[in-house]
């Protein structure tokens, strides 16, 4: 019988009994946990400091933060989709083109003169149409990996979304419609001030919190978890995971036709390029926020600091009117780090 | 096929638990089994041994719901059984414990050990508080020691992992667990924690069906020893009736002259 | 946790190098497009900069990193508004999706103007090439150039976007103004790979095609390299609309015949002009047209 040394040390450690180990812990590796839940909190504290120092006057004003939080509130409704996804080892690649599919099914809704409920429920429904073929097709149709099935839906919505547009901006939102996207409760003035709360925050933090209490406290929040963590496990233990996914997909495009409503709201138009490239940005949020592209890691706090983060950079650099192309840059080496510290994290965990 | 008649006295008096009866199966051209028949008496802890392809793994499955056999009869209590997913194995008390142990390492082991079966609350949510109470009563049953109940599976070492697995297999009234080796990746020291985990099993009236490379481990906890040689009945004995150069005289394919066989003094 | 501080300094370096010096009056432009790699929004960008320093007001040029991202081009001009500004320049990727920010910039007080591509605000200036007179200009070079009757085709840039529209109607109309045959009018979506495609599409069903109106250079750079493999190039008259360097190149090698130049340096000029205008509180027409030229071989040098 061969003795891998891992192994032999793991069994040096062990008194004979079934009872966990305790190790000498490193600092690292106490604080680890920690940096896991915290880590990104620390991050945006610093970029708020930081931003605060190069704008004082400008940064903290209720209207910048409540800018913010409108400018992520499309983002953060598809990262939290994209965040399902990805906790089962997954990826939806469809979601930017899923979300303007919804605008225009919408937008036609709208010019067929159609009534508001129901050109509101519109868009989530095709978005949720769409993410179900996903689901469908990742599963039954045995594709090798969701990137396939969700890279196709990402053509075909964006297709089938001028199809039935014609291609063309479809503008002329009633207010009932744009109020998720656009409307502003009005909390009063103070000092010269007026202080409006956009729903788009509101809804952001409902939406964050139902999808922290799903995740937490249902059999299906857990189960996206198990199978992210082993599919092979999960299936075993006689969890339908065909349809955890169909449901995880579906939920994604559910979102993403969300973000469309909010999109509309904020611009009054269902326009053709809406959407593009937003897949790769919620991407970067989770990924930001430490979830894991291996599956199973990963919580709804730490993509809404990853949607922060990507709001804060982008309001930041607009501020100090740094070109677009620092941006980017940004965010892409963030996202590299990111990962990094994801590495670094299983390395060291891997290592105890 | 059988080599000897003899069976334990104690045991041929019962109704086998779970009887197979020339069950045979088919991978397109290939055969994984044929003809195999066998029985697995209650609280009896049953060896399968063979050499790899001898079709050990592909019975288990047949067993556990994940194959439907392509020929032959599964009974169980005397009664034609036929398992459509391991659900309906499951069902019947039946459970498995994969060599890959199928946890998820991400979730705590209270989680695991309900993996599927998670406890709910009176609204339908998932029941934290009681997956985590009933683990703790359900380890200690199994004298399985834990830090606590929220530790990660991934965080454990291997023999404790395959402690959580056991406890998994047993959470639900199993009457069969089937263990496919379940001591091959673990370190010496923790073989013997879980070779006594399945004598507590056998106390505890659960039937096991233990596939092991491992001489030692086939001859601590069995009653009985079934050798598969490629895909078919070879050998079966009581323990007590045979010998360690006996049984790997079997998995070689050979019932001659066993003493001689070096393997013996390697193993 | 030891890396974080890395990241968070990036962020740092990245904002103090940037912090820009605050001035009396402040103008945003904000464009379709980044002027690095694009030579007609880097000219507005000359344009509006120079004006800025000859009145003496702070010019700050903004654009979303491509044409097709509308949101971070609103998100853009939110952060603008919220620092507060004296007036803003907008060349809108979406005219009705800029619309509900540019409202919130008018509520605010801050005069706006709109170049390149017209708006749908009510009452809010457009500066910028009148198109379908520019695509009546190259029609009538065409017009000139071959006999009435002939086959031409017309590649129209998207025809949804009223730029896009204007020149196809533009040159539709004066084609068929002077008896030319139109055998075929497609989109090559103003992208070069998909002129050339749609192009050698066109050549194959219509070989006698001797005229080509592209509505965008790239286009035409294009349709260029399909009349070239099809060995029809010295043949075919191909006119663009731009005038950019490469199609100027394009001319003076006798490959494309001619284009038709904007005035983009005009569009950052007249903007930032306007805009302070309407700032010291006089009025301005609803167009102010930047006007368009013909540019052939005889004057494709100045446009290199």
């Amino acid at each position: 019988m061969t003795e891998s040394s891992e192994g032999q040390k793991v069994a040096d450690q062990d008194n004979h009994t079934l009872e966990t180990h305790t190790r000498p812990d490193g600092l690292a590796l106490r604080l680890l946990p920690y940096i896991d839940k915290y880590g990104i909190l620390i991050v945006i504290f610093v970029m708020v400091a930081v931003l605060y120092v190069t704008q004082p006057d400008v940064f903290l004003s209720w209207r910048n933060i409540t800018n913010i939080f409108k400018q992520t509130a499309v983002n953060a409704m598809l990262s939290i989709g994209m965040f399902l996804a990805i906790l089962t080892a997954g990826i939806d690649l469809s979601i930017g083109s899923v979300m303007m599919l919804g605008m225009m099914s919408a937008g036609v809704a709208q010019f067929a003169g159609m009534p508001w409920p129901i050109v509101l429920i519109l868009a989530p429904l095709a978005g949720m149409g769409a993410g179900l073929v996903n689901g469908i097709g990742i599963t039954k149709l045995r594709m090798p990996h969701p990137f396939i099935m969700t890279l196709g839906m990402l053509f075909m919505a964006r297709g089938l979304g001028n199809l039935i547009s014609g291609g063309v901006p479809l503008t002329g939102f009633p207010d009932a419609i744009r109020f998720l996207g656009s409307y502003q409760i009005p909390l009063g003035e103070y000092d010269g001030t007026r202080f409006n709360l956009p729903v788009a925050l509101v809804l952001t933090i409902v939406v964050y919190i139902a999808f922290s209490l799903m995740l937490k406290h249902t059999v299906l929040g857990r189960r996206i978890y198990a199978i992210g963590g082993n599919p092979e496990a999960a299936r075993v233990s006689g969890i339908n995971v065909d349809a955890v996914l169909i449901t995880v997909y579906g939920i994604c495009g559910f979102m993403a036709g969300i973000g469309g409503l909010l999109l509309i709201g904020r611009t009054s138009s269902a326009f053709p390029t809406a959407g593009t490239g937003a897949e790769l940005e919620a991407i970067a949020a989770c990924i930001i926020g430490g979830a894991s592209f291996f599956g199973g890691r990963g919580t709804v706090l730490g993509v809404f600091g990853g949607v922060i983060v990507m709001g804060l950079i982008k309001n930041g650099l607009n501020l100090n009117n740094v070109s677009v192309f620092y941006q980017q840059i940004l965010i892409g080496a963030i996202i590299v780090i990111a990962v990094f510290l994801d590495v670094l994290r299983r390395e060291i965990g891997t290592r105890k | 096929m059988v080599a000897t008649g003899k069976r334990k006295s104690e045991t041929s008096s019962q109704r086998p638990i779970i009887e197979g009866r020339g069950i045979s199966k088919f991978f397109g051209a290939v055969t994984a089994l044929n003809d195999v028949s066998f029985e697995l008496y209650p609280g009896e802890v049953l060896g399968i041994v063979g050499d790899n392809g001898a079709g050990k793994t592909t019975l288990m499955k047949v067993l556990s719901g994940l194959y439907k056999a392509s020929e032959g009869d599964l009974l169980f209590e005397g009664q034609p059984a036929h398992f459509n997913s391991p659900k309906d194995a499951r069902k019947l008390g039946i459970e498995m414990v994969y060599q890959d142990l199928a946890l998820a390492g991400n979730m705590a082991i209270a989680e695991n050990i309900y993996l599927g079966r998670e406890p709910r609350n009176k609204f339908g949510f998932y029941h934290l508080g009681a997956s985590q109470k009933m683990a703790r009563k359900h380890l200690s049953n199994l004298k399985i020691h834990v830090k606590s109940v929220d530790q990660k599976v991934e965080e454990l070492s291997g023999g404790q992992r395959q402690a959580v697995a056991i406890a998994r297999a047993t959470a639900f009234d199993a009457k069969v667990v089937i263990m496919d080796e379940p001591t091959a990746a673990l370190a010496i020291r923790e073989v013997g924690k879980v070779l006594d985990l399945i004598k507590n099993l056998k106390d505890r009236h659960i039937s096991v069906i233990l596939i092991s490379h491992r001489m030692d481990d086939i001859f601590y906890v069995c009653d009985r020893v079934v050798a598969l040689f490629q895909g078919t009945n070879f050998a079966e004995s009581p323990l007590e009736d045979t010998s360690r150069s006996e049984v790997i005289g079997w998995i070689m394919g050979t019932k001659e002259n066993p003493g001689e066989l070096s393997h013996d003094r390697v193993e | 946790m030891r890396r974080l501080p890395g990241l968070v300094s990036i962020f740092a370096l990245t904002m103090t190098a940037s912090i820009a010096t605050v001035s009396a009056e402040t103008i945003v432009v904000s464009m379709k497009g980044p002027g690095a790699g694009n030579p007609f929004w880097a000219a507005v960008e000359a344009g509006a900069k120079a004006m800025g320093a000859e009145r003496g007001v702070d010019v700050i040029v903004l654009a979303p990193p491509t044409e097709s991202d509308v949101a971070s081009q609103i998100s853009q001009i939110e952060d603008q508004l919220a620092k507060g500004i004296d007036g803003l320049v907008l060349a809108p990727t979406d005219p009705t999706a800029l619309a509900p920010v540019v409202n919130e910039a008018i509520a605010d007080g801050v005069p706006v103007v709109f170049i390149d591509t017209i708006g749908s605000n009510a009452g809010v200036t457009f500066i910028g090439t009148d198109n379908q007179a520019g695509a009546a200009l190259a029609s009538e070079f065409i017009c000139n150039g071959v006999p009435s009757g002939s086959d031409v085709a017309i590649l129209t840039g998207i025809v949804t976007q009223s730029t896009g529209k204007a020149r196809a109607d533009g040159s539709r109309e004066g084609l068929t103004a002077c008896g030319m045959n139109i055998v075929a009018e497609q989109t090559g979506e103003w992208d070069r790979a998909k002129g050339l495609n749609v192009m050698e599409n066109i050549i194959t069903g219509n070989p006698n095609i001797v005229a080509v109106f592209a509505s965008n250079d790239n286009m035409a750079l294009g349709a260029a390299e399909a009349l070239k493999s099809a060995g029809v190039l010295d043949d075919v008259l191909l006119v663009g609309f731009d005038a950019n360097p490469d199609a100027a190149d394009s001319i003076l090698a006798g490959e494309m015949t001619a284009t038709i130049a904007q005035n983009p340096v005009n569009m950052g000029r007249f903007g930032v002009e306007s805009v302070l205008k309407l700032a010291a509180g006089e009025t301005l027409d609803p167009v102010i047209d930047t006007g368009t030229v013909l540019v052939t071989s005889d004057n494709a040098a100045d446009f290199q």
